[in-house]
C-alpha cells in the first residue's frame, strides 16, 4: 500500500518537471518576439527619421538654391522704381569659347561655324586654332545662335555663362544708383550703400523714385542749363508727408553702363553732396523759428528799418532799395528783406535759432540712403553770424537738407527723413514743431508766388496752388565772394494741403538776352531777355516749366481722388 | 492574437512608410520640375518686362512721338483733365481738381 503511494508521488514530480520545461520554452519564444519587435521598431524609427528628412527636404533645396545664387560672385539683386520699372538689372549672357586642343576635325568645325557666323574673320580663327589655346569665338551670343552652335555637339565648343550689370535708363539715375567695379562691389550711390543687401536679397529692391517724373525733370534741367549757361544744376521732388523722394537729379551726370572712373569735381552730386550758401531761402527758417517761439505773428510790424547795417565792419544791405522801411513780418518774407530778417533773427536769439535749425536737420550731416552726403561747414555763431545766418549768408548746408527743413515747416511740424528706398512699414512721425507754424508760413509762401511784390511770379502755374521762396547767393571763394551765383527756388504745392516739395538749384547761371518769358499773371505779357541774374528770373522759371510738365502725373497718379 | 496585431501594425507601418516615401519622392520630383519651369518662366518674364520698360520708356515714347505723332500728342493742361464717375449705368463727368480752389 505504501509502495503505491510512493509511485503516485513520482508521477506528480514528473508532471511538475514537464510543466517547468514548457514554461521555459514559452519564455524563449517571448524573447524572440520582443527581439523581432525591437528590430522592426528600429527599422520603423529609421524610416520615420527618413520620412521626416524627406518632408523637410523642400526647405533644404530652397536653402541650396539660395546658396547657389549668392555663391555666384557676380550675383546682384535688381533695383526697380516705385512702379516696378527696372533701374538696374543683372542679366546673364553666354560667351562661346573654343578649346583648340579638343578640336578633332578643324575643317568640319570651320565649315559649320561659317554657316552660323558667316561674317566672322575665319583666317584669324584658323590661326587661333593652330595656337592650341583657348579663345572666345563670340561674346554675348544670341539665343538662336547658341542653340545652333550647341547642336553641333563639338566638345571643343565651350559655353561660359556671365553676369553683367546693366542700367537701362543710362544717365537718368546715375547719381542715385552709382556704379559697381569689375569685382561686383558697389563703389558709389545705392550700389555702394546697399552693397551687402544687393548681394544677398533674392527680391528686387524697390525705390521711391518715378522714372517718368525723373525723365521730365532731367529734360527740363538739361534744356535750361543750355538757356542759362549753367555749370550744373540739381532738383529734388519729395513727398512732404513721408519723405519719399520721387525724383533726384544732379547735372552733369554720367552713364554707369560705361564703367568710367569719374574724377572731375563738376560731376559731384549737387543735390546731396554739394554744400552751398543758399541765401534768402533761409529767411523762411528765420520766420518759422520766430513763429515756433511765438515771438512774432505774420502781422507784427517792423518800423523804421534801416537800408543798411554794419556788422564787424561788413555792410548788410537790402538787395532792392525799393523795399519800404516799415514792413510786417509777412511782408519781410514776401519782399525778401535782409534787414527785416536780421531783426527777426535778433529777436529769436542765437541759441534758439541754432536749436531750431538743428531740429530741422540743417546744421549737421544728414543720414541718407547714399553715402554721397555733404557736411555743412561748421558755423561760428556770434552776434554777426546770427545776423548773416538769418538771411542765409555765411551759413551753408545741402539742397537735400533744405528740402527736409522746408518739408517739416509745411507738413504740420512732423519730422521726416528723406528716403530713396521704399519702406514697407509706415514709420510713426514725431511732431517737432507746432502746427501753427505751417498754418502761418504757407499763406506767406503762396503770396511770394501770387503777389506783385513777390519774387516768384513766374512759377504761378494755374491749378497747382504753388507757394515757395527764392534764394540768390553769391558763391564764396578764398574767404570772399565771387560774382558767380547759386540760384535756388523751393516750391511747395498745393499750399492749402501740401503734398510735394520741388527744389531747383542752378549753379552759376548766366543772363540770357534772347530768352522769352511768358508772364503767368493772365496778362499774356512776354518779356525778352533776363533782366537780372536772380533766382526769380531763372530757377523760378525752370520750376514753373517742371511743374507744368510733371503736375498732371502727380495730380492724377499720386493724389487721392475723392 | 495581440501579437498578430502588433506584427500586422508593424507591417502596415513599414508598408505605409514605403508608400509615403515613394509618393513624396515623386511629389518632390514634380515640385523640382515645376520650380525649374517657374524659374525659367520668371527669367523670360523679367527679360520681357525689361524690353517693355525700354520700349515704353519716356525717351523712346518721345522718339516715337517725333516720328509718328508730331502734332497729335500735346501736353495736357491740368484744367483739361476730367473725372469720370460711373454711378450704376449713369456716367458723370466732372472737373478734376488737384487743389480745392
Amino acid at each position: 500500500m505504501n509502495n503505491r503511494n510512493s509511485k503516485i508521488i513520482i508521477e506528480d514530480d514528473q508532471n511538475d518537471f514537464l510543466y517547468q520545461k514548457d514554461k521555459s520554452k514559452l519564455d524563449i519564444s517571448f524573447n524572440r518576439i520582443s527581439f523581432i519587435f525591437f528590430i522592426f521598431f528600429i527599422i520603423f524609427v529609421i524610416y520615420s527619421i527618413h520620412l521626416i528628412h524627406l518632408g523637410s527636404r523642400n526647405s533644404e533645396i530652397k536653402l541650396n538654391d539660395d546658396k547657389k545664387l549668392t555663391s555666384n560672385t557676380l550675383y546682384r539683386a535688381d533695383i526697380i522704381d516705385r512702379n516696378g520699372k527696372y533701374l538696374s538689372k543683372t542679366v546673364s549672357s553666354i560667351d562661346i569659347g573654343i578649346s583648340s586642343q579638343k578640336v578633332i576635325d578643324k575643317k568640319k568645325l570651320i565649315i559649320n561655324l561659317k554657316y552660323i557666323f558667316p561674317k566672322k574673320d575665319y583666317k584669324k580663327i584658323e590661326s587661333q586654332l593652330k595656337n592650341k589655346k583657348f579663345f572666345y569665338l563670340e561674346k554675348k551670343i544670341s539665343e538662336e545662335n547658341y542653340e545652333k552652335i550647341m547642336k553641333l555637339g563639338d566638345k571643343s565648343i565651350q559655353p561660359e555663362e556671365k553676369l553683367t550689370r546693366i542700367y537701362p535708363e543710362k544717365n537718368l539715375f546715375s547719381h542715385i544708383l552709382g556704379q559697381i567695379d569689375d569685382n561686383n562691389n558697389g563703389i558709389s550711390g545705392l550700389e555702394k550703400s546697399l552693397d551687402k543687401n544687393l548681394k544677398i536679397s533674392q527680391n528686387p529692391i524697390r525705390l521711391t523714385v518715378d522714372t517718368d517724373i525723373q525723365f521730365l525733370i532731367r529734360n527740363e534741367l538739361l534744356k535750361f542749363n543750355k538757356i542759362f549757361d549753367t555749370k550744373g544744376s540739381a532738383a529734388i521732388l519729395m513727398d512732404v508727408n513721408n519723405g519719399e523722394i520721387l525724383s533726384l537729379v544732379s547735372l552733369p551726370d554720367f552713364n554707369p553702363n560705361k564703367r568710367e572712373e569719374i574724377s572731375d569735381i563738376n560731376y559731384i552730386n549737387r543735390a546731396t553732396k554739394g554744400v552751398y550758401e543758399f541765401g534768402s531761402i533761409f529767411k523762411t527758417f528765420t520766420l518759422a523759428a520766430a513763429f515756433d517761439e511765438e515771438i512774432i505773428e505774420p502781422d507784427t510790424q517792423f518800423i523804421d528799418l534801416p537800408k543798411s547795417l554794419t556788422c564787424s565792419g561788413f555792410p548788410i544791405r537790402e538787395y532792392d532799395n525799393k523795399i519800404p522801411s516799415s514792413l510786417t513780418a509777412e511782408q519781410i518774407l514776401i519782399r525778401s528783406g535782409n534787414i527785416g530778417s536780421v531783426r527777426i533773427g535778433q529777436k529769436i536769439g542765437e541759441e534758439k535759432f541754432k536749436l531750431f535749425l538743428s531740429k530741422l536737420g540743417i546744421l549737421g550731416q544728414l543720414n541718407f540712403d547714399i553715402e554721397e552726403v555733404g557736411r555743412p561747414i561748421d558755423f561760428n555763431w556770434g552776434k554777426c553770424p546770427l545776423a548773416t545766418a538769418s538771411f542765409g549768408h555765411g551759413i551753408t548746408t545741402t539742397l537735400l537738407q533744405v528740402v527736409k527743413g522746408y518739408s517739416i515747416i509745411v507738413n504740420g511740424g512732423f519730422n521726416i527723413e528723406p528716403t530713396l528706398v521704399k519702406k514697407d512699414k509706415n514709420i510713426k512721425k514725431e511732431k517737432i514743431l507746432d502746427e501753427s507754424v505751417s498754418k502761418k508760413i504757407l499763406p506767406i509762401l503762396r503770396k511770394i508766388v501770387t503777389s506783385i511784390e513777390g519774387t516768384a511770379n513766374l512759377a504761378n502755374v494755374k491749378g497747382y496752388e504753388i507757394g515757395g521762396k527764392t534764394g540768390t547767393a553769391n558763391k564764396s571763394f578764398d574767404g570772399g565772394y565771387s560774382n558767380k551765383k547759386i540760384n535756388t527756388f523751393i516750391s511747395i504745392f498745393p499750399t492749402k494741403n501740401p503734398k510735394f516739395i520741388l527744389a531747383v538749384m542752378l549753379d552759376e547761371p548766366e543772363i540770357n538776352k534772347d530768352y522769352i518769358y511768358n508772364y503767368r499773371d493772365g496778362s499774356n505779357f512776354k518779356l525778352k531777355g533776363s533782366p537780372r541774374n536772380t533766382a526769380g528770373w531763372n530757377s523760378v522759371e525752370v520750376s514753373g516749366h517742371i511743374i507744368e510738365k510733371i503736375g498732371p502725373i502727380l495730380a492724377t497718379k499720386y493724389s487721392e481722388i475723392e | 492574437m495581440s501579437k498578430f496585431f502588433v506584427v500586422l501594425l508593424i507591417f502596415f507601418l513599414i508598408l505605409s512608410t514605403a508608400l509615403v516615401k515613394n509618393s513624396t519622392k515623386r511629389v518632390d520630383d514634380e515640385i523640382f520640375v515645376l520650380k525649374e519651369n517657374i524659374r525659367s518662366l520668371k527669367k523670360d518674364f523679367e527679360n520681357i518686362v525689361l524690353e517693355n520698360n525700354y520700349l515704353s520708356s519716356s525717351e523712346k515714347l518721345l522718339e516715337f512721338q517725333n516720328l509718328y505723332f508730331d502734332k497729335e500728342l500735346v501736353k495736357k493742361n491740368i484744367q483739361e483733365i476730367k473725372k469720370i464717375n460711373r454711378n450704376f449705368d449713369k456716367i458723370e463727368i466732372s472737373q478734376f481738381n488737384f487743389v480745392n480752389e
